[in-house]
């Protein structure tokens, strides 16, 4: 048996590798793989090499801005009068409010308001996801309606003051009397009456033959149960919004991922039209699937307009813990059957999560396996019980974050006792065509990212015996296991393209950026649609009153600008072919007949035969040309294809002897997601979603008190995340195949690192130690 | 009763409850300094007083009476960025902004400490000036924390401003 | 509610024996543990009286004022038996908390995992308490600090300083810490040994304090004892000898791991203290 030696060459962090790997990754990973360059998009003529910007590692269009604290964040808006608001939370889990003693509170210093169920106005409940195509609220829970508490924190009564410390004060004067009813407030209680759930639109539940018969009669087989905790997204910036009735706008700046929806859901809630409500979120500080719509903007809004005052409301860190839902705790079950040679003959991935009454939510933990590996025979299933706790939510990568974990650890577990590698036992079972819809595959090189990132890292293949060894009293051993995303695309997809006198454009969509470089990305993508250089490109995001209703979420919001950019760019050619004069030879040319590239308008026949683009602008009646599209059909991926991204996640794992203390001093990613439109931002979307993946495997989980139902860890104090001395440099690249079907050939980066890394370093503990760890987080006791 | 922000006076709250922190986003509009879980334990209302750093949610304005505060607004050059904020943007040291000052606040404290020689907790030898290694930059900004992961990405961007090198 | 910096001993005591306030110094705990938008009369900062943020060192005493940070004791020139005291300094909290946090903050909060309270132990501290009422008095640390978060601190008393008695010169000292996490972390458990040997590596004194255990932090004198004249490499720490201890199981650890850790924390500590 080999040792791999720590520091190899190949794991080491290499400062010049990585300066290779963020200018050329494209080049670099393709050659590597000794691939054709991929097929082309089926985009309308890419612009010429001059303004290629799409694969341009751009540093991010809003980084000095950043740098300096200058950029705006929610809570950063200020309006005269303004006023500051703070919430009184609920004791208990379910029950009536008997009394509210607020008298103290409305005499405090400062105190302009106390609102509760009782003063507050009458509100339509929030539409929760999946209830209506913009639904973007956590629940439906009635907000501060009536004296029904339905978890522990519900905001119960909101105080506003001249000032934060008055606020805060004041709301510790309000007295708040129960009458405590029945709650469920525990998994286990709740998991007993569990039943079969639903989410997007279907019952999470998928049979294909007899998986249990399968499982009984398999040469080989593993039968495995895990569990994972709650997990919050814990943005550094607190969910926060300001607020100002005026001239009949309801005027938001907000922290919204998706600034239309959000603006509808409240409109709906105030009863009035979404034109009334203005949004805004330049600037969000952190998001993966948090920053929606929960009840402290309606509360915020409520009060606001009953003081008729403008108003703060930044959640401390606590209250977003308490208000603003997480990722819900799991058990799940692996089965898996194969024959002798590792082919799959039974896969079983079923188990128990939690929803609450008043939202459609259900981890859907059991996605990669409908998608990942060909099995005979299948049953994925997913059962919820119904707690009487604050809604959970999405959190980066629903479903795949957890379910990859407990997938990729059985696989590693079966390849022990089919003595065959584990890399081997993937491609053994890699899917020709989909496995459950039988559809073919857009694009996928799953393979191809497994043996690149096996000899990236220096894989030593092993067949059943542990590679691991020892080092003093440390223990290292390495594993690895498949990433896995869905691509998606959601409707609503919609962008207005300006082009100005000076040979620019603007575009605008209701996209929103919380941090992935949503702006950077949409400039490079329009600077090669439009042949515009990426300089000349301004964009304008995060604000409900420009084109769309996009959502940044499900790692689709980038092709469905894309989409957007695509469409826009068609009705532009239009309306330039209108502007063509009469004596120029692009006169009469339909509109796909012609392209824009190099700033002009060019026939797609001749492409010497063309017209700046200035000139057009300067021959147009008001001196701009403007074109607005919305995104398509998304049949794409709901009806034509099997589009999913995959990858391979490679960790050295250091564990010690004597007192259990866990280090992942390596790890290696290699992804196949499409096109990689900048480097230097995918590099970065991948390191985030590994590092948060990094902390749910080694520390991170909500506690809660199943007496009552209370977060027991609402701080940054106790609930653990990574800190810079717990991540290590990570190592990552790509195929850079880009999907034909994908509007800009890019198929989403946002979510799949968070798959992968909890599989990765639990297979190499294994291999260090000869312990399984399958239940997260991972903690050093487990190991002893 | 007067404190210094980025060299100017500024009168102190009447209010001794204020935060420092609630002080410069609230009454002065200093929202540069930021506000993750206001009791100590990510760091983005780093700050420098007298020039080092101490976490501003976590002190009471009054106490920093005749004393001078440095914070992310103050420490470009006009339009010129300061070379650690340059760097950050350089090295993709950020994502979505929000601990960005604070980090950056971090480093330019964390190079005068590494310059005088103070010891940190990796620090294998409390008598020997520190090595510029990442673990020693890593453990030095470890009370700054990033959820979007832009780790890698800002302990190059520190590393480059201290003139650290690989381990 | 009014905020109140005295320059002069007399006069904090004077201000103590008006009212309800609370005192600070770094005022790094006071948002953490207070319920947010309650806050007590008055804050009384004490880091501008006079002397109090000066270490001294006398021919019998070295003194910490009651304003000393956890940087100035990083900074401060003190013997190879405060390396302990040192290495928590660069422990607790982040750096920034270590520039405004002080030493005697860090016990009057008594928090059963804090830091400083284990190497303060086996440095043999007292704390020296002063009001207006009854002049000062001097406690032994341990007796000081009574449970979880509860000290003898009377309402109108203050800790002046803490005070360590001049260790030998031959003394050595280490602290071990482990957390789920690397950085600003909770202990799961910590160890502090202050070790003298003799010319034949001999132990001859030992003081050995454990964190994080207990609701407060315990000497081992079991342990102390047994190792005096054995060698660093030859010690053995029986089960017995971590009878002081009582320690829960939590989301950080359970009791039994906590019990096999501090062993070998106190094995690494005495070996790393023999090694200085």
């Amino acid at each position: 048996m080999t040792n791999i030696k720590p520091n190899s060459s190949s794991h080491k962090s290499d400062p010049n590798r990585r300066q290779v790997l963020a200018g050329s990754a494209a080049v670099a990973a393709i050659g590597a793989f000794g691939l054709p360059v991929g097929a082309q998009t089926t985009a309308a003529p890419a612009a010429s090499g001059a303004f290629a910007s799409l694969g341009v590692p751009h540093v991010r269009r809003d980084g000095a801005e950043k740098a300096r604290g200058g950029a705006k964040f929610a809570a950063e808006y200020s309006y005269p009068g303004m006023v500051y608001g703070a919430l009184v939370y609920s004791t208990i889990a379910r029950g009536t409010i008997t009394s509210l003693e607020t008298a103290e509170a409305e005499a405090a210093p400062g105190v302009v308001l106390v609102m509760t169920h009782e003063n507050a106005p009458r509100l339509e409940r929030p539409e929760p996801f999946y209830s209506s195509p913009t639904g973007m609220a956590g629940s439906s829970t009635p907000v501060m309606q009536d004296a029904e508490v339905l978890w522990n924190g519900q905001p119960v009564a909101v105080v506003l003051a001249s000032t934060q410390e008055e606020a805060d004060h004041a709301a510790t004067l309000i007295n708040v009397a129960y009458e405590e009813a029945d709650a469920v407030t525990s998994f286990d209680v709740a998991a007993e009456s569990a039943q079969t759930s639903f989410y997007a639109g279907r019952d999470l539940l998928i049979e294909e033959g007899d998986a249990e018969a399968a499982l009984a009669d398999a040469e080989v087989s593993v039968d495995l149960s895990f569990n994972t905790p709650a997990h919050n997204h814990n943005q550094i910036e607190p969910h926060a919004v300001t607020v100002l009735w005026k001239d009949g706008i309801l005027r938001m700046h907000d922290c919204s991922q998706g600034v239309d929806l959000s603006a509808i859901t409240i409109a709906k809630v105030f009863g009035i039209s979404s034109a009334e409500v203005h949004l805004s979120a330049e600037y969000v500080g952190g998001g993966f699937g948090g920053k929606t719509v929960w009840q402290y903007h309606i509360l915020a809004a409520a009060a606001s307009q009953l003081a008729d005052r403008p108003v703060r409301m930044s959640l401390t860190r606590e209250g977003v813990f308490r208000i603003c839902g997480a990722r819900a705790p799991t058990r799940q079950r692996v089965a898996l059957g194969s024959d002798r040679k590792g082919r799959l003959t039974s896969l079983i991935h079923t188990g128990t999560t939690m929803k609450i009454e008043n939202n459609s939510m259900t981890e859907p933990f059991f996605e990669q396996s409908e998608h990942m590996y060909r099995a005979d025979n299948m049953h994925l299933e997913i059962r919820a019980g119904t707690m009487d706790m604050l809604a959970n939510t999405f959190m980066r990568a629903p479903g795949a974050a957890t379910g990859t974990f407990t997938l990729e650890v059985a696989l590693d577990e079966l390849a022990e006792r089919l003595a065959i590698d584990p890399i081997e036992l993937r491609v053994r079972n890699e899917p020709d065509v989909n496995p459950t819809t039988g559809r073919e595959h857009s694009q996928r090189a799953s393979v191809d990212a497994y043996r690149e990132g096996a000899r990236r890292f220096g894989w030593v293949p092993r067949s059943g015996q542990r590679q691991g060894y020892r080092e003093g009293e440390w223990q290292v051993g390495t594993g690895m296991a498949a990433a896995y995303y869905p691509y998606k695309r959601f409707p609503g997809g919609a962008a207005r393209i300006t082009l100005d006198r000076e040979g620019g454009a603007l575009i605008e969509t209701a996209a929103a950026d919380m941090g992935m470089g949503t702006t950077t990305a949409t400039a490079a993508v329009a600077s090669e649609r439009l042949g515009i250089p990426y300089d000349a490109i301004e964009v304008r995001h995060g604000d409900n009153t420009l084109p769309g209703a996009l959502i940044a979420a499900a790692s689709q919001q980038t092709a469905a600008i894309g989409a957007s950019l695509t469409a826009a760019h068609e009705v532009l050619l239009a309306e330039l072919a209108s502007l063509v004069p009469a004596t120029s030879p692009l006169h009469g040319l339909p509109a796909a007949e012609l392209g824009t590239a190099e700033g002009a308008l060019y026939s797609l026949a001749d492409p010497h035969q063309r017209i700046p683009l200035i000139d057009l602008v300067a021959w147009s009646e008001s001196g701009t040309v403007s074109a607005e599209g919305q995104g398509g059909p998304i049949s794409e991926w709901t009806q034509d294809w099997s589009m999913h991204s995959t990858g391979a996640v490679f960790t050295e794992v250091r564990v010690n002897s004597v007192t259990g203390e866990i280090r992942v001093p390596h790890i290696t990613a290699i992804y196949d997601c499409g096109k990689i439109l900048n480097s230097k931002l995918a590099e970065s979307q991948f390191r985030g979603g590994i590092i948060m993946a990094l902390g749910m495997t080694l520390m991170e989980g909500a506690s809660f008190d199943e007496r009552n139902g209370r977060v027991m860890n609402p701080s940054f104090g106790s609930y653990y995340m990574p800190t810079h001395l717990d991540v290590p440099h990570i190592d990552v690249g790509w195929t850079d195949i880009p999907d034909p079907q994908a509007p800009t050939g890019a198929r989403g980066i946002g979510e799949i690192g968070m798959s992968g890394p909890a599989a990765a370093i639990s297979n190499a503990i294994y291999d260090a130690t000869g312990k399984r760890a399958r239940d997260l987080p991972i903690r050093l006791d487990a190991l002893m | 009763m007067t404190i210094e922000i980025n060299n100017r006076p500024y009168d102190l709250p009447d209010d001794a409850r204020i935060s420092l922190l609630d002080f410069m986003r609230e009454r002065l509009e200093f929202f540069g300094s930021k506000k993750g879980c206001n009791q100590g334990a990510c760091g983005a209302c780093t700050v420098l007083v007298d020039g080092e750093r101490i976490l501003s949610c976590l002190a009471l304005a009054a106490q920093y009476d005749g004393r001078s505060v440095t914070t992310i607004e103050g420490v470009a050059n006009g339009d010129e960025l300061h070379p650690l904020q340059a760097l950050f943007v350089e090295h993709e040291g950020m994502q979505c902004g929000y601990c960005t000052p604070g980090q950056i606040m971090s480093g330019i404290a964390l190079k005068s400490e590494l310059e005088r020689g103070a010891p940190s907790n990796v620090s294998s030898d409390l008598t020997v000036a520190p090595r510029l290694s990442r673990d020693e930059i890593k453990e030095r900004l470890s009370g700054n924390l990033c959820r979007c992961g832009a780790h890698n990405g800002i302990i190059d961007a520190v590393a480059a401003y201290v003139g650290g090198e690989e381990q | 509610m009014s905020y109140i910096s005295p320059t002069k001993i007399d006069e904090a005591l004077e201000v103590l024996s008006r009212g309800s306030g609370k005192i600070i110094a770094g005022g790094t705990d006071v948002y953490p543990s207070a319920q947010l938008g309650q806050h007590p009369d008055f804050y009384m900062d004490v880091t501008r009286i006079d002397g109090l943020k000066r270490i001294s060192v006398s021919k019998d005493i070295v003194h910490f004022g009651s304003a000393v940070t956890w940087t100035d004791i990083i900074n401060a020139d003190l013997g190879s038996a405060f390396d302990a005291l040192k290495a928590t300094a660069r422990e607790v909290g982040s750096v920034q908390i270590q520039n405004a946090a002080t030493l005697a903050g860090n016990v009057c909060n008594a928090s059963p995992a804090a830091d400083g309270v284990p190497p303060l132990l086996a440095l043999d501290a007292s704390v020296e308490l002063a009001s207006r009422a009854q002049g000062s008095r001097l406690l032994p640390l341990a007796e000081f600090i009574t449970g979880v978060r509860s000290t003898v601190l009377r309402r109108d008393e203050m800790v002046v300083g803490l005070q360590v008695p001049v260790p030998p010169s031959t003394m050595t000292s280490a602290f071990e810490k482990l957390g789920s996490r690397r950085y600003l972390v909770i202990s799961i458990c910590m160890t502090a040994v202050n070790l003298v040997l003799d010319q034949d590596n001999r132990i001859t004194d030992a003081r050995i304090a454990v964190g994080a255990c207990s609701a407060v932090a315990q000497r081992l004198p079991a342990l102390e004892a047994s190792v005096i004249g054995q060698r660093p490499a030859d010690v053995e720490i029986k089960p017995e000898f971590l009878a002081p201890l009582t320690p829960i199981n939590d989301v950080r650890g359970a009791a039994a791991y906590r019990y096999d850790v501090v062993q070998e924390q106190c094995r690494r500590a005495i070996m790393q203290a023999a090694s200085r």
